[in-house]
């Protein structure tokens, strides 16, 4: 197999970064801490692949699941539930207090 | 009575559009550094100011230790996020990005790369016209 050239560690930690990013765009809690944690765990699942072949795989994978979170984030916005969730106003509690 | 304010707070809290939850929390902490910030958000937004060096740090740290995988006696002003805390690039990444959250501005890639400390943050932070 002809050599693939892995992500470097900065492009990884950009895709990642763009990932959380998106994720925060999302208006319902629930649907924004489940991209959060998806991304999280699939950077660490993914942290030590044998090679480059597998490494650049993911990486495409992950871009590809960036372009849908994008996608998502702007289908939802138009669907943004009318109240919050009750993690969101327990926190607000906390603070109060 | 705390009772009743916290009611009050809460249903005046759910009427507030969802696309102003910065606004909204800010309003709703009693921490005094949030009401500072609210106070005089109108006149140093504009002209962008810098942050006392001081209270750039308390926030920092307080934010790392609300960070779940960190132990909050370990976080010290000097503490190092890998060497010090344990905690590998992709948690890095995660910490810098609650930093974004809490000062409200956006810190590009290569910033965020060379932020690997509390000390690091910290004078990022306050040398950025733009935190608040």
């Amino acid at each position: 197999m002809a050599a693939v050239a892995g992500p470097t560690r900065a492009e990884a930690l950009s895709l990642f970064r763009s990932l959380l990013r998106t994720a925060k765009q999302f208006s319902d809690y629930n649907i924004r801490e489940y991209t959060r944690r998806r991304a999280a765990d699939a950077f660490r699942e993914n942290r030590a692949l044998p090679d480059a072949a597998a490494a650049a795989a993911a990486f495409a994978e992950g871009k590809k699941q960036l372009e849908v979170a994008k996608r998502q984030a702007v289908v939802y916005s138009l669907y943004t539930p009318k109240s919050k969730s009750v993690m969101e106003l327990k926190a607000l509690i906390k603070n109060m207090d | 009575m705390a009772m009743a304010a916290a009611r009050r707070a809460l249903l005046a809290h759910l009427r507030v559009p969802v696309a102003r939850p910065a606004a909204a929390a800010a309003a709703a902490g009693t921490v005094p550094v949030a009401a500072r910030r609210l106070l005089s958000s109108t006149t140093e937004e504009t002209k962008g100011s810098f942050l006392d060096k001081g209270e750039v740090a308390d926030r920092v740290v307080s934010v790392v230790k609300n960070f779940q995988k960190v132990e909050p006696a370990k976080v010290t002003p000097t503490a190092h996020f890998q060497k010090d805390l344990g905690l590998d690039s992709l948690d890095t990444v995660e910490i810098v990005m609650a930093f974004e959250e809490e000062f409200g501005f956006e810190i590009p890639d290569n910033e965020a790369e060379k932020i690997d400390s509390i000390k690091s943050a910290v004078d990022f932070i306050a040398s950025h016209p733009q935190a608040k």
